[in-house]
């Protein structure tokens, strides 16, 4: 699974759960810090669609943290304040690393029901599409009859 | 003007901090930081813009902790910032992919997409609802739960922009992609003629009510005609930074709600062919100040005698911490100086 797929659910996760599993990992390996979870700063780079140039629209704070088992590396940077879910994202890093995971599956259903609860909040959004009825005759203001025109 | 430093007041100014306690303890009840990050989410995302800084939790503790003034708010978010390291900058984000909460456009009816009004206060009637002061939280929070349970998932699509159709056809002018490393203006003093990259992060992070006002100058006479919110989206956008250890792959760091906005001007091209564009785009949900970003930037785009089109006068004068901080020192002692003033006024009475 690529990173970004693999760290959007564990940071969409309840800090509970994540703590479920980094626990699993701790129960067979002893994770060894090599960055303690603290606190810094991501810039949010943008394009900008009109001209095409990027541009800074402001700062994040985030939270990262670095382990090592077995020699292997795991990272974890993680939008807010929470030190402790960093840290544990972290070791489920190295732990995947060292290819010593079991619990994608869990991921997996985890990432169904986050999709889940995506699509239920979109319908709900969706319900406020217009549906535009023109009163008067017809005026060249839609997409298509602009282009036409 | 010169300045002489004073001492004294010490510890009228410790019982001055102290009063401030006394006039936030005139009741037992207290606002907890969860209720003001949910329920005065537009409050926040305000200080969050113009701090240049998203942190939903330490915005509503900031909001908090001065009275819900926000200049004071943007100041202490601010502050805090400055104490931390900036060890990351994200991958480009792409608002395209943006998960769409809001979209409307004034220039055309039928979208690809659609528009989707979302939440908005532009349909209600703006009466006081008396019945507020008796709404029970936890049963509202039950209610939403209960509607999102309730809803059929709808698959998310990508809406692609308005403009992009508009550019197909030539409409609008078409750029290459630029990947200059962007100015910072926080690391950076402002120059002038200013980056374009410094110009959009400035108005980012400007007061709401200073660009607003300088908005509805320009569209009062004091600028270009009357633009068209071609379009206006809100919705989440997906952070991502280099994996530290393995450059090609990202990795997910969280989301952040945007406003962005792209009006449409009048052709400025000498044959008059093109439409030009205006881009604003903010933090949260903040739609007046994306709105007035983008009319803004066409502004300075086009030049001209009047103030929104002055760069320097606009870029310059927005900065909630710099012209609160400018204004809030003319009521510390200027006994020296005024003393001066007054005895000038004297000699010529005399």
């Amino acid at each position: 699974m690529q990173k970004r797929r693999l760290t959007r659910i564990l940071a969409k996760m309840d800090k509970r759960d994540v703590e479920v599993l980094a626990a699993d990992i701790q129960k067979i390996y002893t994770p060894l810090i090599v960055k303690e979870p603290g606190k810094t700063l991501a810039m949010v780079k943008m394009r900008d669609p009109v001209k095409q140039t990027l541009f800074y629209i402001g700062e994040v704070i985030v939270c990262e943290a670095a382990v090592e088992i077995d020699g292997v590396q795991g990272v974890a940077v993680l939008m807010g304040d929470d030190t402790e879910k960093t840290l544990d994202m972290a070791i489920i890093d190295a732990a995947i690393n060292r290819c010593v995971f079991a619990g994608m599956d869990k991921l997996l259903n985890y990432e169904k029901e986050q999709n889940d609860a995506l699509m239920r909040e979109n319908a709900m959004h969706l319900k406020t599409m217009v549906c535009f009825e023109s009163m008067d005759q017809e005026m060249p203001h839609d997409l298509a009859a602009f282009k036409k025109a | 003007m010169t300045y002489v430093a004073v001492s004294g007041g010490k510890e009228a100014i410790e019982a001055s901090i102290k009063l401030l306690d006394f006039y936030k303890g005139g009741t037992e009840k207290d606002v907890e930081i969860e209720a003001i990050e949910n329920k005065l989410s537009l409050l926040v995302d305000r200080v969050m813009g113009e701090a240049g800084l998203y942190s939903k939790t330490y915005a509503a503790l900031a909001i908090k902790q001065c009275e819900g003034s926000m200049e004071e708010a943007v100041f202490l978010l601010r502050a805090y910032r400055s104490t931390l390291t900036r060890n990351y900058y994200t991958n480009v984000v792409n608002t395209s992919e943006m998960r769409i909460v809001r979209r409307i456009s004034a220039a055309f009816k039928d979208i690809i997409g659609g528009q989707i009004l979302g939440a908005s206060y532009d349909y209600t009637h703006r009466l006081i609802n008396f019945d507020l002061d008796k709404e029970k939280a936890a049963e509202l929070r039950r209610e939403v739960l209960d509607m999102l349970g309730a809803q059929e998932p709808e698959e998310i699509s990508l809406c692609p922009r308005v403009s992009d159709e508009l550019r197909k056809e030539g409409l609008i002018e078409q750029y290459a992609q630029d990947d200059k490393p962007p100015h910072d203006v926080t690391m950076s003093m402002l120059e002038f003629p200013a980056d374009r990259s410094a110009r959009l992060q400035t108005l980012a992070r400007a007061d709401t009510g200073f660009i607003s006002g300088l908005a509805y100058s320009a569209l009062r006479g004091f600028g270009q005609e009357h633009p068209t919110v071609g379009e206006l989206r809100c919705g989440y956008v997906e952070l991502c930074v280099p994996y530290p250890l393995d450059e090609q792959e990202e990795i997910y760091i969280g989301e952040v709600l945007l406003t962005e906005v792209e009006c449409f001007n009048k052709a400025d091209d000498k044959e008059q062919l093109k439409l030009a564009v205006g881009y604003g785009a903010v933090f949260g949900r903040n739609e007046t100040k994306a709105i007035s970003m983008a009319v803004i930037d066409r502004e300075l785009d086009h030049g001209g005698p009047y103030p929104t089109q002055n760069e320097e006068f606009v870029l310059m004068h927005g900065d909630s911490l710099e012209m609160n901080g400018f204004i809030s020192h003319l009521k510390l002692p200027h006994y020296v100086t005024f003393q001066s003033k007054l005895d000038a006024v004297r000699k010529t009475r005399a």
